[in-house]
């Protein structure tokens, strides 16, 4: 017996499709419009500076949402857990925003 | 999970989660980047908290320069497409592929790095000092764990690339890989809000 | 015994502990480490009850007296409770849900490791520099270098942050473990009530301790390098600290909590000899606890001027938990209703638990009442309050605890006349130690204080408090009697030593072998063991044949990865950063071995399993 015996193998039932590059070559593009809104908001940003605010938020969420879903796989099945651990992290973030935005200088 | 049973040579679909010992590093990534997720969290809730109180130094409009952060963002968003590529040449098994799109993801991270480096001195020059405020300090300490996990992310990857060279594309390498990729998506992720809670954000007032 | 395999070496004696990966083994570390600071903690205690128990005493400084207090807090949370917490979910959970071992058992090591120089870090201050004397909470400015120019809060940054790295590891290796390793049959809602709590627990830790991790960083580039997050002078913010602090805070709390409410249900209904009430009301509680448990930080906060809005906010979160902690209570009456009781230690410490805390759950809702805390802010009401919940609450579940799965963790089971004994010294020291002190607080008498004047009526109260101290003294030297007498005794525990077992662990040796379960047992239900006996069965079903068993190898790394953190803190607190990049780069070398090095572990054959007899 070898050394690698010590890690079981489980095989495939059956051979799997592998995905292609398409998917992931239009979340990039996704983010990269993304961005350039976002920069482009601010450059030229005659409106509100609150209206820019959560437009930047926005932004910034759906790409980071692309990106967790596409690139990360969170998309996929088997990720209850990490979108568990990873909600809870944000709902936490969350109240602390509000605390650093309204709290903290009271 | 005990049992001898191994097909010599072929190599699993999603080799990561072939095994136990794989599944198990794949899910505490997973949550470790659920504290990484507080961890961040607290910085920027900090920055934000302290982002005006300049202490008569330069004010974030008057400092950034929105150039460097864009090219510094498209670099990062692409070495995180790259490093998709790599994980996509692992399920195919094909680890040279795999080894050269994790080459470029370095080599990106790296050009990352430089630039934030050169921009930590320009604004250091400005009198933007670690120590001139409580905006600088909250800063470079949120900007400053960013970078850090840029760095522990180059060397984290160019050890496995060494590894993958040495032992080839294995049950045992291919989680470390996988959840490398995840770390780097996340770092990426970071950014993204960095770029706009602390620049553009800044650059708005 | 032709495998290669074999060819890992397997330690014995001091350097088997050094290397250890076993789960059972280091939850015995965990155990013998957090009693060790239990230890110093309790003598700190007992050194601020005789400072008090009389007006103007001078048995210490006032100096020496911020320094008790404050580490009497750090060590007793974070280096005595936390550990044994730690031991306990070692030893037991992996046992409860037919698992071979935990997900990651070199990061269960290294958090061992870390946790332990962490916490002697914290404590050398006392010969090198002093310790930190601004309080558990180390609240800013009195911990900037403005008004703390020693080392001493600089230990207590440094030794808490690697410390704190070790518990986060710990954390993750739990949650891990519950969700992938568990046997077959065992779903989550069959999983005993001790396990959802480690469960809960160690999410919480998970996102607790990280907010920490930034507030200490913070603190500590205030301190070294000139950092201005809590400056006034160049824009910082002081309630930042605090925000920050009890963001963590808060969850700490419950993160102690919990583990003891999963003890008592387990304790509660082996010696009731009766199904849990309400299982799933009782899961669905610790849930929502630990989730409320993030919502209402500012309670600590009430008097420091958040506004109407906020406080009414958290004031009305806080009283939420006393809902779900409630219904457990109520559970745990209603589990006890129409039992056959059997009054052993362990169940002696249960049932002092469950009114014990219910007063310090009830002083809490009183608390969260915020125009009246600002009556309660920063007096021994507060004292008394947080002392009922986590000394009469918490110390106690883990007593039970201990006495309850000692013969599982050592094979011998506690004298129970002893076990008995310290019971009652326990109890009626608490009681004796912090009831009087709710009054000592509406009377006016502030904490943290290292003297009071004669003729506030302060004396007699703190007379009574401090031989209620020495009480409860008495009863955890008992404890340590129990202990070494037990240890003399020859190991012959039973599988099953109550004989009431319920859950898996019960279901094997004990001590249990390092395999755990020769063969995985299959789970049929709820109360698993306790099904297979009544339906005849003396042993759990197998769910797989025998076959080799597959083992980590031990490993010294975790060791000097945490040596190398240890002397790189040393080298921070003293300025010295070439000694600080030595101990980083000690511990990144260990990093880097331990991912270059391919390490397959060994397997068990069946025919060694046979020896040792299933």
């Amino acid at each position: 017996m070898t050394a690698e015996h010590a890690t079981a193998v489980e095989q495939p039932k059956k051979r799997v499709k592998h995905e292609g590059p398409k998917k992931h070559i239009i979340a990039y593009i996704f983010s990269l419009v993304l961005t350039i809104l976002a920069f482009a908001t601010v450059i030229t940003g005659e409106v509100s500076v609150n209206f820019v605010y959560v437009m930047l938020v926005l932004m910034a969420g759906v790409q980071v949402f692309i990106q967790m879903a596409f690139w990360m796989h969170m998309k996929d099945r088997g990720h209850l857990f990490p979108i568990i651990g990873i909600l809870s992290g944000v709902i936490i973030v969350f109240t602390m925003i509000i605390m650093a935005v309204y709290w903290a200088w009271w | 999970m005990s049992g001898h049973s191994h097909a010599d040579g072929v190599l699993p679909h999603e080799p990561e989660k072939a095994t136990l010992e794989g599944r198990n590093k794949v899910l505490g990534f997973w949550l470790f980047l659920g504290g990484e997720t507080v961890l961040f969290g607290t910085l920027f809730s900090v920055f934000i908290a302290l982002r005006d109180q300049v202490n008569g130094g330069p004010t974030a409009n008057e400092l950034f320069s929105l150039t460097i952060v864009a090219i510094a963002t498209l670099i990062l968003l692409t070495s995180s497409l790259t490093s998709v590529f790599a994980i996509q040449a692992m399920h195919r098994n094909e680890p040279k592929a795999m080894v050269g799109w994790l080459l470029v993801t370095v080599l990106f991270g790296l050009a990352f790095l430089g630039l934030e480096i050169y921009e930590f001195v320009e604004y250091a020059h400005e009198g933007h000092t670690f120590a001139a405020s409580a905006f600088s300090t909250s800063f470079y300490t949120l900007v400053g764990f960013h970078g850090g996990h840029v760095a522990f992310g180059i060397l984290w990857i160019s050890l496995l690339i060494w590894q993958v060279l040495r032992r080839g594309l294995t049950v045992v390498t291919a989680p470390k890989i996988y959840i490398a990729g995840l770390y780097w998506h996340f770092i990426d992720v970071v950014w993204v809000f960095i770029f706009t809670v602390v620049y553009l954000m800044g650059k708005v007032g | 015994m032709a495998h290669g395999s074999h060819a890992v070496k397997r330690y014995t004696g001091i350097m088997d502990w050094l290397t250890t990966v076993d789960h059972k083994k280091i939850g015995i570390l965990y155990l013998l480490a957090g009693g060790f600071f239990f230890l110093i903690g309790g003598l700190e205690a007992v050194l601020i009850r005789i400072q008090l128990w009389k007006p103007l005493n001078d048995f210490v400084s006032p100096d020496t007296f911020n320094q008790l207090i404050t580490m009497h807090g750090t060590t007793m949370i974070f280096l005595a409770v936390m550990p044994v917490i730690f031991g306990l979910m070692n030893c037991i959970v992996p046992l409860q849900i037919g698992a071979r071992d935990v997900a990651f058992p070199f990061l269960n090591a290294l958090g061992f490791w870390t946790f332990f120089f962490g916490g002697v870090l914290l404590n050398v201050s006392w010969f090198l520099g002093g310790a930190p004397d601004a309080g558990w909470t180390s609240y800013v400015p009195l911990a900037s270098t403005t008004f703390s120019d020693g080392p001493g809060v600089d230990y207590y940054v440094l030794g808490l942050q690697i410390s704190g790295i070790g518990t986060l590891l710990g954390g993750i290796n739990f949650l891990v473990t519950i969700i992938n390793m568990r046997a077959p049959g065992m779903s989550f809602m069959r999983m005993p009530m001790f396990t959802w709590a480690s469960f809960v627990t160690s999410m919480l830790i998970l996102l607790a301790f990280p907010a920490l991790t930034v507030g200490l960083v913070a603190l500590m580039f205030d301190r070294i390098f000139e950092g201005n997050f809590f400056d006034p002078s160049a824009g910082g913010n002081i309630m930042l600290w605090e925000h920050i602090f009890w963001i963590f805070g808060h969850p700490e709390v419950y993160i102690l909590i919990l583990p003891a409410f999963g003890i008592i249900s387990e304790v509660v209904t082996t010696f009731s000899r009766k199904r849990l009430f309400g299982y799933s009301s009782m899961v669905f509680a610790t849930v929502l606890i630990g989730f409320l448990g993030f919502m209402v930080w500012a309670h600590h906060m009430f008097t420091s001027g958040l506004g109407p809005v906020a406080n009414a906010l958290f004031s009305i979160a806080t009283m939420l938990i006393a809902v779900p902690t409630g219904i457990k209570v109520f559970n745990w009456l209603f589990t006890l209703w129409g039992g056959s009781i059997k009054f052993t230690a362990p169940m002696l410490f249960a049932i002092g638990f469950i009114p014990t805390f219910v007063m310090g759950g009830v002083t809490g809702v009183m608390l969260a009442a915020a125009p009246a805390d600002y009556q309660y802010h920063d007096s021994y009401f507060v004292v008394a309050h947080f002392h009922y919940t986590i000394v009469g609450g918490l110390v106690s579940g883990l007593f039970a605890g201990v006495h309850y799965w000692w013969p599982k963790i050592f094979g011998r089971k506690l004298n129970e006349t002893l076990g008995k004994t310290t019971f009652w010294f326990f109890i009626i020291g608490f009681h004796m130690t912090f009831l009087i002190q709710h009054f000592l607080g509406l009377l006016g008498m502030p904490r943290r204080i290292f003297t009071y004047l004669d003729g506030l009526g302060f004396n007699e109260m703190n007379l009574i408090s401090t031989i209620g101290a020495m009480l409860m003294g008495i009863g955890v030297i008992c404890f340590v009697i129990n202990v070494f007498v037990t240890s003399a005794k020859p190991k012959h525990a039973t599988n099953d030593p109550w004989e009431d077992g319920r859950t898996l662990e019960w279901a094997i040796a004990s001590p249990a072998p390092e395999y755990n379960f020769a063969q995985l047992p299959l789970i049929r239900g709820y109360d698993a063991y306790w099904k297979e006996k009544r339906e005849g069965n003396k042993e759990m079903q197998p769910a797989e044949p025998l076959g080799p068993i597959h083992m980590p190898s031990p490993s010294i790394l975790p060791f000097f990865m945490s040596v190398g953190l240890f002397i790189s803190g040393f080298g921070f607190i003293f300025h010295q950063y070439v000694v600080a990049g030595i101990g980083l780069a000690i511990t990144l070398g260990c990093m880097f071995l331990r991912s270059v090095i391919e390490d397959h572990g060994y397997h068990i054959e069946p025919e060694e399993i046979q020896a040792k007899g299933v």
